[in-house]
């Protein structure tokens, strides 16, 4: 590491590589320019948001990237912000203006600790209920679904839209099911309790015993990558102590188990989705599949021929007694 | 400018001069025409415009992402044709400009990075050669499988070590990295697409492997690979390089340990490291060896230092400073998801994430030395002595290289230095830039000043390519070199793939 001045972005890009073993947009092409790297460097080189609108276009925002940069360089960031620069894509916008007006009508946030569902935990009414039944949380009406589509494509974020939503849930606990969403809620809210739907679940003894050696545990990549230094070690030990194996690649990165960009638009896997989901499980033979976005568990059906469940699903099931 | 321009500072090589773009377009729309994309966009070429070294920089007139033999036959075939150089790159961690296009066109080989089969009963597998060997490593673990040796950082490419060697912690034992290739699919210079082995266009092979890339691209490779094993780790400790070092030569002249390798704070705080696959060899070790190596726990380490430090309290800042890279360093490799039950998992990526992290930088500058084993003492202590002229801070890197007999043709003209018997021995010289600016100047006649010891000593380097080309006559002799030369000349008439790498 060269300088330790922060906020760091692409000029400080070294070209080390590191980026590219864990990106699915450079998994799936194998083509340096769709990768962090290939994006800083193009900038180096003087490429402007333009010339560069394919390979913003096609990153998952998985956020894989920011914890291996030896150079601390925000690449996820840097990608975010120069996908504002592009133009809005249209059926992402109507999405956002939907999700902002259901907001703008919700009833105001029951009195406690929350649940901020998610676009993709709502779409599953059932599960939905099963979650809110499990932490014993109420879900908010408005759970910034907006704002994280305004996030996915890097627009701007109206401030009177963002206060109204902040002051509604600061100073709670907050369980978060949207992954982009809660990165930026780190920052947004530093003193708050945040955590992830993954981790909420995941450290219930009621789901936690249900889990056996012989799942193949999917984590959330956004949500895992946002606070990777700490999650490391919860899932370092949810793997010691339940002995199942994880999507996590030899540096302790989550693979996620699509690779198409802005998932909210999608109604069904991408072919790189089904392709990074098959090499997911490549040499793998799970007798489960356990997941915790909701969103993935489309695609991981369609490649894969075991149960596919939702961690909160873990629940209703008769406790694993033994460890394979 | 003339070679003494800069007073006190021989000037070896220096970036070659950027080919003239002659023929380029014609050049181009026959591969267009075949269907081959050149990417000519300031942005991608830019991508390619170092190496990890960070001291050469050079552009391509295009870059081609490599797809398949085919492709590759057809864009050498063209080259040749139409005399346009071919820079071939996989993780570009040379640091002498090797993998750097001073213009031409830039093949990047990572295009191609594809597990094709894994063989449990055979154990091997056959691999893209563009692949990264931790993308293979991530293949291989899931069958709970691992390669034998690769070196210990995650870029590297498959094709692109075999082509020079590869050093890792194990190679004392099982060789270098190149010793584990079985057979390759190479594409020869004049667009031949060709598999070789020991036994299949043996010549071919013992070209290419350790060939610095002059003899043929790799295209796909087959390798002996291994069941996956976490390491028992020991760490000691020694004020002194000799004695290290022959604590090291003891162990691998004994098979002793599965790992062994020297890692240094200058030579104030020198790290032996031996490690084990099974229990039953670090038994052995612990009831035949231990006791007879001469370092230090930490705990006994930390006090030897406390109490030499006391009595020189004039070097105090050099304390400090160990103090505090030992702080910054240690925690890295005990990093609790590597290590399960005393054992550390995944050695790779623990040893690359804190070479990037604790070593890395915009320059890397790691001119090395390659030796015997009589002579490596020698080498080392002299080296020393010009890292401590030339930086406030450096790091040396030691291991052993188990050679074997029947791949002697191998290696011919190679990092393997021609006296070596049963062992070579390889030691970098890493300085750490920390943030201070030194000029390219600086850096060159450090690593001149680290080569004369090699010439010297009639020793061989890992990297001898590039901007430091110079060595190649005067530590191999004229004939050795000319014999290659008309070997190269005869395979690559248009002489364009690799250009100025070696000759």
């Amino acid at each position: 590491m060269y300088s330790t001045a922060h906020p760091r972005d692409y000029p400080a890009c070294s070209g080390c590589s590191l980026c590219r073993l864990v990106c699915p947009m450079w998994r799936h092409r194998r083509d340096p320019r769709f990768s962090p790297e290939g994006i800083a460097k193009a900038r180096q080189n003087g490429a402007g948001v333009t010339e560069l609108a394919d390979v913003l276009d096609a990153c998952t925002l998985c956020g894989a990237c920011d914890p291996v940069c030896p150079e601390d360089i925000a690449l996820s960031d840097m990608i975010m912000d120069l996908r504002g620069e592009l133009e809005l894509p249209p059926d992402l916008a109507v999405l956002q203006v939907g999700y902002a007006q259901a907001a703008a009508q919700a009833a105001p946030a029951p009195a406690g600790a929350l649940l901020l569902a998610g676009a993709a935990l709502r779409a599953d009414p059932t599960l939905l209920t099963q979650v809110e039944a499990l932490l014993g949380l109420r879900s908010a009406g408005d759970d910034g679904a907006d704002l994280a589509v305004a996030l996915e494509i890097g627009g701007d974020i109206d401030p009177q839209r963002k206060r109204r939503f902040l002051n509604a849930i600061d100073g709670r606990s907050l369980v978060v099911g949207d992954g982009l969403l809660l990165r930026e809620l780190r920052r947004w809210l530093p003193g708050a309790r945040l955590q992830g739907l993954g981790e909420a679940l995941g450290s219930l003894p009621a789901i936690r015993r249900r889990i056996a050696s012989t799942d193949f545990y999917v984590i959330e990549a956004r949500a895992f990558h946002a606070d990777h230094a700490r999650l490391v070690a919860h899932y370092d030990g949810l793997r010691k102590d339940r002995g199942c194996a994880m999507n996590l690649d030899l540096q302790r990165i989550a693979m996620p188990a699509r690779a198409s960009a802005y998932p909210a638009l999608r109604m069904g896997p991408a072919r790189e989705d089904l392709e990074q989901a098959r090499w997911l499980l490549q040499g793998r033979r799970p007798a489960r599949i356990v997941i915790e976005d909701a969103a993935e568990r489309d695609v991981l059906r369609r490649v894969a021929d075991v149960p596919v469940l939702h961690l909160a699903e873990l629940a209703a099931l008769n406790e694993v007694t033994v460890y394979a | 400018m003339a070679p003494d321009a800069l007073q006190g500072i021989v000037r070896q090589q220096t970036n070659p001069a950027r080919w003239n773009g002659k023929a380029w377009s014609a050049f181009v729309a026959d591969l267009q025409a075949l269907g081959v994309e050149v990417a000519e966009s300031a942005a991608t070429r830019g991508i390619f415009a170092t190496d990890a070294g960070g001291t050469a920089y050079g552009l391509p007139h295009g870059v081609v992402i490599a797809q398949s033999a085919t492709q590759v036959s057809a864009l050498l075939k063209a080259a040749q044709a139409h005399c346009v150089p071919v820079t071939v790159r996989g993780g570009g961690l040379t640091t002498e400009g090797e993998s750097v296009a001073y213009g031409g066109v830039l093949l990047d080989m990572t295009g191609m990075s594809r597990v094709l089969a894994i063989d449990p009963v055979t154990m091997t597998v056959r691999t893209e050669a563009g692949i990264y060997w931790h993308g293979l490593a991530e293949e291989l673990r899931r069958e709970n499988l691992d390669y034998l040796s690769a070196p210990l950082n995650m870029t590297s490419s498959v094709g692109g070590t075999l082509g020079v060697g590869g050093i890792d912690v194990n190679s004392a034992r099982l060789g270098c990295s190149a010793d584990q290739a079985i057979s390759l699919q190479v594409v020869t210079p004049t667009g031949e697409i060709v598999e070789c082995s020991d036994n299949e266009n043996a010549e071919l092979f013992q070209r290419v492997i350790l060939g610095y890339g002059q003899f043929g691209v790799i295209t796909e490779v087959t390798l002996r690979i291994r069941p996956y094993t976490p390491l028992r780790m020991h760490y000691y400790y020694y004020s002194s390089l000799r004695t290290a070092i022959e604590d090291l030569q003891l162990l691998d002249r004994n098979d002793a340990s599965d790992y062994s390798g020297i890692l240094t704070i200058m030579d104030c705080a020198v790290n032996l490291l031996v490690a084990f696959d099974s229990d039953e060899r670090e038994a052995a070790f612990k009831a035949n060896w231990q006791q007879r190596l001469r370092g230090y726990g930490e705990f006994g380490f930390a006090l030897c230092m406390a109490g030499h430090y006391a009595l020189r309290p004039w070097r105090i800042g050099e304390a400090l400073y160990l103090f505090r890279r030992k702080q910054a360093v240690f925690p890295e490799f005990r990093r609790p998801e590597f290590h399960r039950d005393g054992r550390m998992d995944d050695r790779t990526v623990v040893f690359s994430r804190a070479v990037w992290k604790h070593w890395g930088s915009r320059n890397m500058v790691i001119p090395d030395l390659a030796t015997s084993a009589d002579k490596f003492i020698e080498a080392v202590e002299r080296g020393n002595k010009v890292c401590r002229k030339f930086f406030r801070h450096y790091t040396l890197y030691c291991v052993g290289i188990r050679l074997r007999p029947e791949h002697k043709p191998h290696y011919e003209m190679s990092c393997v230095p021609p006296d070596a018997e049963g062992w070579a021995y390889g030691c970098e010289f890493e300085p750490m830039i920390e943030g201070e600016v030194y000029s390219r100047d600086h850096f060159q006649s450090f690593k001149n000043a680290i080569y004369d010891i090699g010439v010297d000593l009639g020793a061989s380097y890992y990297r001898f390519g590039g901007m430091m080309k110079g060595y190649i006559r005067r530590v191999f002799g004229d004939a050795l070199v000319d014999r290659h030369l008309a070997m190269k000349r005869q395979a690559d008439p248009a002489m364009i793939l690799n250009r100025d790498v070696i000759f």
